[in-house]
């Protein structure tokens, strides 16, 4: 943030610029500067009694009241400061950043898979393409993203359920938020694998299709079901393709099987568009199994 | 007065069993009790309500909205509390944190007027104190007066409650239930409870629930009347009653058809809730 470096006021190394605090004082400081303006302002004795002299008193007491507000406020971890910075909305942030398999544990088992399949590759040098990595990759994403909403692994789903705020459109906030995780580390493996060009990217298109194809059945499948079906299904794909020809490139990393994959992406998303009121209610298969169990009904 | 909540043939299958069975209802201002044993329905009925899952068939309105479409179920929701069977958190976060969420979701969007609502609520279930801790850390109790704060954030006008004083031990659920009693105050409330108790310390009004099919409906005392006289005392179990146990004197307190020249006894609710139960086909074993 702008301010001024000194050594004076109490062991303080720098102080908020009169013209921050003014706006501060106005209540127009906007984040991430009023943030550290009110870390700053709770030790700063000095620049508490700049910020008395330039503002009017009622807005002072406004900012006062902000002030004891943020002192009950836990602090923003990394991500969502980043997010901040970046320019996402506070309040998306801390969706964004609530979002189960964004946690560390699901992370890093992102990048050990990857780092296996790198490995992996990087022993079979003389092979036309990377096949195993082309083959993990785009499931990494499907499964992060169908992990990231439903009763599965959200402990706050059924609040979430009903809640106004659309159910799909947090679905979406989740996805692009997993998507870039999944997708950034996808990308950062194939960095890895210089000696293939532009043929280790192959797994890009059909990580697309296969989150977007997993997502639009969901709507009708559950977020277990279409997600498995959709992983059996490319594995099934790959294995039919393998023993069709063994010592080609696999159908779907060619550049026909490139162009599928970007058709069944879009035309996949525009199904999950049709079904996206889908998402606003709790699936009927997850009572009947409480009714069962005879213990929440 | 206008029902905050108007329901009409509701019903519900899963497979070949009706969890809601042609359910109609009428809630108004209040704390309204839902007694039922396992597998009555209540929870089917309150998720119904609570917009989280569609009925087969039937129509209700919350608020004057009907939830029937998406705009006018999205509406629901902005007047809706709801605190689950199992509430489930991110166990990392605080109450301040867990609640802050729970408001943005409830799209309390300005940052300032969000936090100002989360320190109101947190207040209101006297949990000022312990808002910068991890909920992992806190009692079950205060774990339930977290969901509690994040079904009030927002001042909902019609406020779902299912079974919060389940393990709960008796200090922390006389603690709980005066916060419920402090929730109805101006709002609706439906609370699904096993125990008897709530609902003669909290509701003006109670439903008993059974297959699924609403039982009884009306003021505590109305249930309470329905076992006058069926009521009484006995030195041994008495093979006629509908159910008896022993208490604390030894003698059994029977409920059912009392045999001529037999010592009467006040009944209580739960007298009336068992009869009503038997009466309806329901096992009165399971619920006692």
């Amino acid at each position: 943030m702008s301010g001024s470096t000194t050594a004076e006021g109490g062991g303080m190394t720098w102080h908020v610029d009169a013209e921050d605090l003014r706006a501060y004082a106005r209540g127009e400081l906007a984040q991430p500067l009023l943030w550290s303006a009110d870390t700053h302002l709770m030790a700063c004795a000095r620049c508490r009694e700049v910020l008395a002299s330039v503002g009017d008193p009622v807005a002072l007491d406004t900012g006062w009241e902000r002030l004891d507000a943020e002192l009950d406020v836990p602090g923003p971890g990394l991500f969502e400061r980043l997010l901040v910075r970046l320019g996402v909305a506070d309040h998306t942030a801390r969706l964004l950043t609530a979002t189960p398999v964004l946690r560390r544990s699901w992370l890093g088992a992102v990048v050990a898979v990857l780092a296996m399949s790198v490995l992996a590759t990087q022993a079979a040098p003389n092979a036309a393409s990377p096949t195993l990595f082309l083959a993990l990759a785009p499931l990494l994403p499907l499964a992060g993203v169908a992990l990231s909403y439903g009763p599965a692994l959200d402990p706050t789903y059924e609040m979430t359920v009903v809640a106004p705020l659309h159910g799909f459109r947090l679905l979406m906030i989740r996805t692009v938020a997993v998507l870039a995780a999944g997708l950034g580390l996808d990308g950062l493996a194939t960095l890895a694998l210089p000696g293939y060009g532009l043929r280790a990217l192959a797994w890009l298109l059909p990580a697309l299709a296969l989150t977007s194809t997993g997502l639009a059945l969901s709507a009708r499948l559950g977020p277990v079901l279409a997600p498995s079906l959709v992983a059996g299904g490319w594995v099934t794909l790959l294995v039919a393709a393998h023993a069709y020809d063994a010592h080609a490139t696999l159908a779907p990393f060619t550049a026909a099987g490139q162009g599928v994959a970007a058709a069944v992406a879009a035309l996949a998303g525009g199904l999950l568009f049709l079904a996206r009121d889908r998402f606003d209610r709790s699936r009927a298969d997850r009572l009947q199994s409480d009714h069962f169990r005879g213990t929440a009904v | 007065m206008t029902p905050t909540v108007s329901a009409s043939g509701l019903t519900l299958r899963y497979g070949g069993t009706r969890a809601l069975d042609d359910v109609s209802l009428r809630l108004t201002e209040g704390v309204t009790g839902l007694l039922g044993p396992n597998g009555a329905g209540k929870t089917t009925l309150l998720r119904v309500l609570a917009t989280a899952v569609p009925a087969d068939s039937g129509a209700f309105t919350v608020l004057g909205h009907d939830p029937g479409s998406s705009s006018g179920r999205q509406e629901v929701r902005r007047g809706l509390g709801y605190l689950p069977q199992t509430p489930g958190f991110h166990p990392d976060f605080t109450p301040f944190a867990f609640v802050d969420y729970v408001a943005i979701l409830k799209e309390l969007t300005d940052r300032t007027a969000r936090h100002r609502e989360v320190r109101r609520v947190l207040e209101e279930v006297a949990l000022s104190d312990v808002r910068g801790k991890r909920i992992k850390k806190l009692s079950g109790g205060m774990r339930q007066r977290v969901a509690l704060a994040a079904a009030l954030v927002g001042d909902p006008g019609f406020l779902v409650l299912d079974e919060p004083t389940v393990g709960l031990d008796p200090e922390q659920r006389m603690r709980f239930r005066e916060l419920i009693a402090q929730a109805g105050e101006g709002r609706t409330v439906l609370l699904s409870t096993h125990q008897t108790e709530d609902v003669a310390m909290l509701c003006h009004r109670v439903l008993v629930m059974a297959g699924g099919r609403i039982q009884f409906d009306g003021t505590p005392a109305e249930l309470t009347a329905r076992a006058a006289g069926r009521v009484w005392s006995s030195t041994g179990r008495d093979p006629g009653a509908k159910a008896g146990w022993r208490t604390g004197t030894g003698s059994f307190r029977n409920v059912g058809s009392p045999p001529p020249g037999a010592r009467l006894l006040e009944p209580t609710l739960e007298d009336g809730y068992l009869l009503t139960l038997d009466d309806a086909g329901a096992s009165a074993e399971v619920a006692a």
